[in-house]
């Protein structure tokens, strides 16, 4: 019952959010101006007659208040309109283009979080030691180097330098990696995936580190060692699963994190993703592809705090969300 | 340990004392013992006197692209160019100095916007409470939650186009200047909820409970008993988002939505990145500085978070 | 998951009629090595307990009397150091076994019970999940023998309806429920020995007189040893055979409870005793007020040279600030550590 007005609230919450952050792109989209107008006005051989076809065609005419009742119309029968660049629906790009983002993202978020608590429980076990020294210390520097630059460095050294791996795209547009698609798809995830690995790898790190060492230090661990426990239960049965409390509410901020920067991400291995589609349509003022993505990332945000939301209930059985 | 001597008079007497200026003493004393916290002041220094005497001592002047009229550009480290010329034919060491100033601005800038409106919010909220604290809260969360990054590339560049025409275009960076101020607007949830969190414990803190009990005024209570206290955790968060701040603006002009006047590395990148092949060095070198900078501001909130809270590290 | 099987030999060497005491501390110190220099918590300790015997440890906070007892089952947390010493359980000197037998000993043989319930049970984890795991570390039984074994437990201390209990959190017990479950999951192997460090001092007035008596019944019905930590008189009155008391890391004096309580020899535990409000006592006249022990216990960073109390002892002699007391035997099992009691003197480096 409580669990159920919980979920009614967030569901609430989050719908006011999407609806929020809708109305104000679409206000400031609006404030520019006709974005037709915009594109066309230079390109000669374009009448008045045609922006203003072309206009009613894209619904860009009547007052704001009506077009956006429109917008939220179809929205809500997931009609995403027409994108004015590329002439297609707009539900098809975000469906294609939102697959190979998240090709990199949920490999990334799996990855890091083995590798970090792995690294977070040597570490805390051997608190102090050589081990966590070196631990904290390089994730302590990749907490801090931004992600991007991982990725240009390692387009460098693995590209350009060794020539080993691909440094742009998600396919082989010549020859595939040994003539299959699959292989050559995942030769191409290889240096994204890293990359993102590596930036999320370091922040992980250092809270699992801390919250064990917290957890390492509380009664019911020494209790559970006076009880003659081994090691692996202690840490791993009783520690691991208090430790990993903070980490979720954290997982979702990365994963938040992670799609918010999907844009440099894929500017930089040139990816074709949700956040590459959003560059080119602000760019081009693609208004409805524009409000896709934002829509399509909102709604990502809200399915990821709201899996965190239920993860906790499972794993804590203090929280009965009052 | 033992509850059993926990409340002797000693520490009852301590409780009841405002932190005197020996708190900030004490901090210091135990920030200058923590190594990650002082590379991170070493760091943070190193960039911000390079804001200051950079542009005195820079070798060329950042608009200064006469290599490119002699077929430099894109060159190697060499003497005359201690770090290489871009593909502009700029000096890669000159920009990448007079990025400095652009990213302290930007950093300080933004978390002082995001600091006025934060504390505001959060010291309101927890200090009045009930309805204004829920809706105030609420409005935070939304701020949290919302896909910032996204929502930021797409107003600078609206922006960008509304301003067209209108007397906003002549104020020099305009461009730049709306970007710290999207990005300190979307960064005041965080300090807001540690204000408030940190007003909530001190409203029923036993020194000023006991302020109040002789009759200190509510102002009095507010700016010397509350605030003081409340500001170790504020700082920290503040260096944070300095460091984050800066980082957030690289990434905005390095998509290229940044302000194509000023000279900010990110914006270096941005011009550089297509010839990364042939010339490293113009992406490395800024790339490098960004680096140095969020890592000192990071050290520095690790360092200063460690002399606020003895307790954290036995 | 490794598991002992049932029918495996008793780990334990010790059996009955076996001379020496179940447990036997000798010279024990443990030293934290912190920032700022070495704090000697335990500084040469030595204390018995026979079997059935319920040995009492008294001291003030900071006495090192917990360190003491987690050292026992070498739990001390870092950065504590065991600097010297022996803790001999069942002919073994623990502080030398290897990890994987301590193991064994830990939960089995020696068990533990700790100050606060509300934090010494895992969080997460249902009471029925805590109870068994241990159970099915230490014997192998299955999962329904164990159900049935921890419900038993339950009912033991006291729990009514242990079934329900078992699927509960520790979140949805009360303090003192919370207790009882943490004596059960201390005697779920029947241990020869229980530690129990000031197991009523987190607990109201009414429910510690409840566990007091659990506990004494419970000794009694398993015939246990029992090694009973704390800083309160009135508790040891209670349950002790034999009384410790120890101060900044050394003992004091260690006797017979009666001869403690009766007559005391060292200056530290007549100030301790004169502290306890007493019923018999009128606090009229000259003596309306309790007495206290003048001072503070010494900062262990800086410990004073010498005995350790000398500096807030009534008959302290000149003699007592540079040499240090070493434990000396005044009447047989009565053994007291005070140099104006004739105790012999170590010379303070």
């Amino acid at each position: 019952m409580g669990a159920l007005r919980f979920l009614l609230r967030r569901l609430a919450f989050s719908a006011a959010l999407i609806l929020g952050v809708s109305f104000i792109l679409f206000a400031l989209i609006n404030a520019i101006g006709n974005p037709i107008q915009i594109l066309l006005s230079e390109t000669p051989g374009v009448s008045e007659e045609m922006i203003a076809t072309l206009s009613r065609y894209y619904g860009l005419d009547g007052n704001f208040i009506d077009r956006y009742g429109a917008w939220l119309w179809s929205i809500v029968h997931f009609d995403f309109g027409t994108s004015i660049i590329y002439n297609q629906p707009v539900g098809e790009l975000l469906e294609v283009y939102g697959l190979e983002t998240l090709k990199l993202q949920l490999p990334a978020i799996l990855l890091s979080t083995l590798i970090a608590t792995a690294a977070g429980v040597i570490a805390a076990m051997r608190q102090h030691g050589w081990a966590d020294f070196s631990i904290v210390s390089s994730a302590m520097l990749g907490h801090s180097l931004p992600g991007f630059l991982v990725g240009i460095v390692l387009i460098l050294i693995f590209s350009y330098w060794l020539g080993v791996l691909p440094s742009y795209g998600a396919y082989s547009t010549r020859n595939l990696m040994m003539g299959s698609m699959v292989i050559d798809g995942l030769w191409h995830m290889v240096l994204p995936v890293a990359m993102l690995t590596v930036f999320n790898t370091a922040t992980l790190t250092l809270l699992m580190r801390s919250s064990l060492v917290d957890v390492l230090r509380q009664d019911y661990i020494t209790a559970a060692w006076a009880s003659g426990l081994p090691a692996r239960r202690v840490v791993l049965h009783h520690a691991l699963r208090n430790a990993f409390i903070p980490q979720l509410t954290y997982l979702g901020t990365l994963f938040g994190l992670m799609l918010g920067t999907a844009p440099v991400t894929e500017t930089v291995f040139t990816w074709p993703g949700l956040g590459a589609l959003y560059i080119t349509a602000i760019h081009q003022l693609d208004y409805p592809v524009i409000m896709g993505v934002t829509m399509v990332i909102t709604v990502m945000l809200v399915v990821a705090t709201l899996l965190t939301d239920i993860a906790y209930v499972v794993i804590d059985p203090r929280i009965r969300l009052g | 340990m033992d509850a059993d001597f926990a409340s002797s008079p000693v520490s009852v007497l301590a409780t009841l004392q405002r932190p005197p200026a020996g708190v900030w003493r004490q901090a210091w004393h135990r920030f200058r013992r923590n190594r990650a916290g002082m590379i991170g002041l070493v760091l943070v220094t190193l960039v911000v006197l390079t804001a200051i005497i950079g542009p005195f001592v820079a070798p060329y002047d950042p608009n200064d692209n006469a290599a490119m009229l002699r077929g430099a550009s894109n060159a190697a480290p060499s003497a005359r160019n201690w770090l290489g010329t871009d593909r502009n034919g700029y000096d890669v060491l000159s920009r990448t100095i007079y990025g400095a100033p652009t990213a302290l601005a930007v950093g300080l800038g933004a978390m002082l916007i995001a600091s006025l409106i934060g504390v505001l919010v959060g010291g309101v909220a927890g200090y009045v409470g009930g309805f204004t604290d829920e809706a105030l809260m609420r409005g935070a969360e939304f701020f949290m939650v919302v896909p910032v990054f996204v929502v930021i590339l797409a107003v600078v560049r609206l922006f960008g186009i509304i301003v067209v025409g209108t007397p906003l275009e002549r104020i020099p960076n305009f461009n730049l200047m709306t970007i710290i101020l999207l990005l300190g607007l979307f960064s005041w949830p965080q300090i807001a909820r540690m204000t408030r969190a940190e007003f909530l414990r001190l409203r029923h803190a036993e020194f000023v409970e006991a302020a109040r009990c002789i009759g200190t005024t509510p102002r009095e209570i507010l700016f010397r008993h509350i605030l003081p206290n409340a500001l170790p955790p504020l700082i920290v968060l503040v260096a944070l988002g300095i460091g984050g701040a800066i980082l957030a603006e690289a990434m905005v002009s390095f998509l290229g939505f940044g302000d194509p006047k000023s000279i900010s590395w990110g914006q270096i990148l941005f011009f550089n990145y297509q010839s990364l092949k042939v010339a490293p060095w113009a992406c490395l070198a800024p790339g490098t500085a960004i680096f140095v900078t969020v890592l000192g501001f990071n050290l520095l909130a690790d360092g200063l978070t460690d002399a606020f809270n003895p307790r954290v590290r036995a | 998951m490794r598991s002992i099987p049932v029918s495996a030999p008793d780990p334990s060497p010790a059996k009955a009629g076996q001379p020496g005491p179940l447990l036997a501390v000798e010279g024990l110190k443990v030293h934290f090595h912190t920032r700022d220099g070495v704090v000697r918590a335990v500084d040469g300790v030595d204390f018995q307990v026979g079997t059935g015997q319920t040995l009492g440890i008294v001291g003030e906070s900071g006495s090192g009397k917990t360190v003491a007892s987690l050292t026992l089952l070498r739990l001390a947390p870092p950065p504590a150091r065991i600097v010297a010493g022996r803790v001999v359980f069942e002919g073994e000197n623990l502080l030398l076994q290897p990890d994987k037998r301590l193991a064994e000993i830990r939960g089995r043989r020696m068990a533990m019970i700790f100050q606060n319930p509300a934090t010494s049970l895992n969080p997460i984890l249902s009471v029925g999940q805590q109870l068994t795991e241990i159970l099915r570390w230490h014997t192998g039984v299955s999962r329904q023998a164990a159900l049935d074994r921890a419900a038993e437990l339950l009912t033991l201390v006291g729990i009514s309806d242990p079934a329900a209990r078992l699927r509960q959190y520790p979140h949805e017990l009360s303090g003192g429920m919370k207790q009882r479950v943490g004596i059960a999951r201390a005697l779920l192997c029947e241990p020869a020995l229980l530690l129990a460090d000031e197991p009523t001092t987190a607990l109201d007035v009414t429910i510690q007189a409840q566990i007091l008596d659990l506990l004494a019944d419970l000794r009694q019905r398993l015939s246990m040893s029992m090694v009973l930590v704390t800083h309160d008189m009135g508790v040891v009155a209670r349950m002790a055979d034999r009384i410790t008391v120890m101060y900044a890391g050394r003992v004091c004096e260690t006797a017979d409870a009666d001869t403690i309580f009766n007559a005391p020899q060292h200056p530290y535990t007549r100030a301790l005793l004169e502290s306890v409000p007493r019923i018999d006592h009128s606090y009229s006249g000259a003596r309306r007020v309790l007495p206290s022990i003048a001072g503070r216990p010494p900062d262990l960073l800086h410990a004073p040279p010498g005995c350790r109390f000398h500096d807030r002892c009534p008959e302290a002699a000149p003699e007592c600030r540079r040499t240090m007391p070493r434990e000396h035997l005044v009447a047989p099992g009565h053994s007291v550590s005070c140099l104006r009691r004739g105790s012999p003197g170590e010379e303070t480096p």
